[in-house]
């Protein structure tokens, strides 16, 4: 199989040790763009699209493979064996974190840290647990994908209004961003957000560092507490910022949260 | 005369739009009167530390997260957005939002645009549930036309046990057959010149029925498997024609009806099965023999009609009701079954002649004006060109003779079989021994050194194929004259008793004659 095909995999910078980033729900790898820089002169950064999304082949997507997280996580591994020699540093966001919590649980010794940016096991709450949202919340969430996804296709994207001082903006970047098959977006949704994966918490034993934002309705700080007692190795960093992207809106505090954390755990 | 023109501020606070300031982590720090008025709310209470994304339901604040700030972090802008803001009655205005980032000074700024789309979102609305039921309707049908192609596998799966059935059934009546036809032969052998009792002669007919329809029955199973192989050649159809009528005749005689005969005074050709060919006509006689009340009267006609060679039955017998004639050429369909069982008729021939006529890429039809008025079949062939009449004339039917005397070992395990076979044998004056299994086949070939062995292939202790190579490479093997029997008169067993080391092939009932001939052949070694 042609992994660099169906993931769009990426790989720059130069290092002894790989960091493998891995994007959340909504978007692609280029959310990592604002925090890459500041890895690539110490590790080779390796990058790619979760398979439909951003510039992965979406003829891969196959609902039964994708119709839960383990399928991603399958994927991660496969790419990891398949570019990596050594023990890698895993870094997922959201949804990611969880995919990579399971690739850990599956084969632990091909990962030296994992770092959990905005994890949520569970967003449903239940008995003893607060994840956020209720059944119908999720009911709300899937609707209104529905409908923002109604006219979007990857033919057919909105005019982007034209906002001249952004220059760091890449002219490819502007039209193709956060632009999925409305189809597997919907299916994608489905699958996370009403995904439960406490039971594996317990189970991953690579050092992690859970980045919590201070005020992320997606991943609450119950959230993070309930990560930071459940996950055996885990330490918990907070993070202050409002949304569930401190990698975009705060790329620097995070950045110098991983390092610190790096340095920390053996090579 | 001027005209007066709103101050910016009414544009801002009044515009056809809601408009709204925030800070780049949602605190609202600017919001138009027209906003505060589809909100239910004040613009002190909503610029009291509210962020943008709490006047959100749920599912469009998580958008907001996973979708809006990423993009206003990577392109400064998102257009187009559904959300539904939240009233202060907390009922829903659906919106559509725009979000442009712009720098202002040192702070940073995200300037939203709200529309109201309540009839454009029940459109969309709408659409959306067309969308779902065109999906769920294909995903229905998609359903059903799996569960048809189950079922149509299910059923051509029982049609083809119910021919595989059909096979095995006309195959195992067989086998019985032969030592009953055997045992026949020697009673009429042994009546002489008094010639065979009453009931011998209701036994012999009997059993002559009997196996025509086991015969009708074996070769219809095996035209639905496509087992039959046609040995088709150009022919001349009067021949054909003129050899079945003539077969037809003691039927015909017997019920008193007359036949007439008008045949083209040219050769018309067709490119068929001799032996097939005749065997339709004959079935047809035969069913207007039977179905016509005794004095009746039978045409039987054949004539080219363009490229068509046609051939025409047609009686003044009891007739087909119209709603039976699309119908009576598939097996087991009767007209009146309690008429159909007088006349010892399973419904199995017309089904034959169908399946015959079309291996000759023919066809076959039946009319009839109704009950009582008798009934004509048309039967269509693609005829040769006029002038290709070298036609072969129907093969002559085998003379009969063999004098002299041959050692036969009969290997049979059914002992009726082996016994009457070998009365019959020693009846034409030839020395037999018979076995019931392959080793006493073989001890029995030792000791009693036959020039002929007649091998059954079903045998229990091993096949008859087996046998036949053991005896071929047995001392004295070589000069063997070797028949093998089996029930399944099929081309690829004929092929695999040859490559077994038989010199013959014959299916069983043994047709005694054939037999006969094979024989004559061994004493020519």
């Amino acid at each position: 199989m042609d992994l660099q095909r169906r993931n769009n995999v990426q790989v720059r910078g130069d290092g002894p040790v790989t960091v493998v980033f891995s994007h959340g729900f909504g978007c692609d790898q280029s959310m990592w763009r604002f925090l890459t820089p500041a890895f690539e002169s110490r590790y080779r950064v390796l990058t790619y699209d979760l398979v439909g999304s951003g510039g992965s082949d979406a003829s891969a997507y196959h609902r039964d493979r994708y119709g839960s997280l383990q399928g991603y996580a399958d994927d991660l591994l496969e790419i990891v064996e398949h570019y990596c020699d050594g023990p890698v540093i895993l870094i997922g966001h959201s949804v990611s974190s969880i995919i990579g919590l399971l690739a850990t649980v599956k084969a632990p010794e091909r990962f030296a840290a994992q770092v959990m940016v905005g994890p949520s096991p569970c967003y449903i709450n239940d008995e003893g647990y607060t994840g956020g949202f209720s059944r119908e919340d999720i009911d709300d969430l899937l609707l209104s994908m529905d409908s923002n996804y109604l006219g979007w296709s990857s033919s057919m994207a909105p005019a982007i209004m034209g906002v001249p001082e952004q220059p760091q903006l890449g002219a490819e970047l502007t039209n193709a961003f956060c632009r999925n098959d409305p189809d597997i977006a919907r299916h994608f949704a489905k699958v996370t957000f009403l995904s439960d994966h406490r039971a594996d918490v317990a189970k991953s034993t690579v050092p992690a560092l859970i980045l919590q934002c201070s005020d992320d309705i997606i991943a609450p700080m119950t959230v993070g507490s309930y990560m930071k007692e459940h996950l055996p190795n885990s330490e918990l960093v907070v993070i202050d910022n409002v949304g569930h992207c401190p990698h975009m809106s705060a790329p620097t505090a995070s950045s110098q949260a991983i390092a610190s954390f790096l340095e920390r755990i053996p090579a | 005369m001027t005209v007066a023109s709103p101050a910016g501020d009414t544009l801002f606070e009044h515009a056809a739009c809601g408009l709204l300031l925030a800070r780049t982590d949602g605190v609202i720090v600017r919001v138009n009167a027209t906003l505060c008025t589809w909100l239910g709310e004040s613009a002190e209470s909503l610029m009291a530390g509210r962020k943008l994304q709490d006047l959100f339901t749920i599912g469009g604040r998580v958008f907001h997260h996973t979708h809006c700030l990423p993009m206003l972090q990577v392109q400064a802008s998102v257009a187009e957005v559904q959300v539904d803001l939240l009233h202060r009655d907390r009922s829903r205005v659906p919106t559509l939002m725009n979000i442009a980032r712009r720098a202002e000074g040192d702070a940073v700024y995200d300037h939203v645009a709200f529309f109201i789309t309540v009839e454009r979102r029940s459109y969309e609305r709408e659409l959306m549930l067309a969308r779902r039921e065109a999906e769920a309707a294909l995903e229905a049908r998609r359903g059903a036309e799996a569960q048809l192609q189950a079922l149509n596998a299910q059923l051509s799966r029982d049609d083809r046990r119910k021919d595989e059935f059909l096979a095995t059934l006309a195959h195992e009546l067989r086998n019985p057959l032969a030592p009953v036809r055997n045992a026949i032969e020697l009673l009429k052998m042994k009546a002489g010149a008094a010639g065979p009792s009453r009931p011998l002669q209701v036994l012999e007919r009997q059993v002559g029925h009997l196996a025509h329809l086991v015969d009708d029955l074996m070769e219809i199973s095996r035209i639905t498997r496509g087992q039959v192989a046609l040995r088709r050649q150009p022919i001349d159809l009067s021949h054909a024609i003129r050899a079945a009528a003539d077969d037809a005749m003691p039927v015909v005689s017997a019920a008193h009806h007359s036949l007439a005969l008008s045949l083209p005074s040219v050769p018309l050709c067709v490119d068929a099965d001799a032996t097939r060919l005749m065997q339709v006509v004959l079935n047809l006689l035969t069913n207007a023999a039977k179905y016509t009340p005794p004095g009746g009267q039978i045409w039987l006609a054949a004539s080219r009609e363009g490229d068509q060679a046609v051939i025409t039955v047609r009686d003044t017998g009891i007739g087909i009701p119209a709603q039976s004639l699309g119908t009576i050429f598939e097996m087991f369909s009767q007209l009146t079954p309690a008429l159909d069982r007088a006349q010892g008729g399973l419904g199995i021939g017309l089904a034959l002649v169908r399946g015959l006529v079309e291996l000759h890429g023919g066809s076959i039809r039946a009319d009839s004006e109704g009950e009582g008025k008798g009934s004509v079949f048309t039967l269509r062939l693609p005829a040769l060109p006029a002038d290709d009449a070298a036609a072969a004339p129907v093969a002559p039917a085998p003379a009969r003779a063999a004098p002299e005397q041959l050692r036969i070992l009969v290997v049979d395990d059914n002992p009726d079989a082996t016994e009457t076979m070998c009365a019959m044998l020693e009846l034409h004056g030839h020395l037999t021994r018979s076995a019931h299994d392959g080793a006493g086949a073989q001890q029995a070939a030792a000791a009693f050194k036959p020039a002929v062995i007649l091998l059954d292939i079903g045998l229990p202790d091993m096949n008859g194929y087996e046998v036949a190579r053991r005896l071929r490479a047995a001392p004295g093997g070589e000069a063997l004259f070797m028949v093998a029997a089996t029930g399944w008169g099929q081309e690829d067993d004929r092929q695999r008793a040859l490559s077994a080391g038989f010199d013959h092939h014959l299916t069983k009932p043994i047709d005694f004659a054939r037999l006969q001939l094979l024989l004559a052949e061994a004493l020519a070694r």
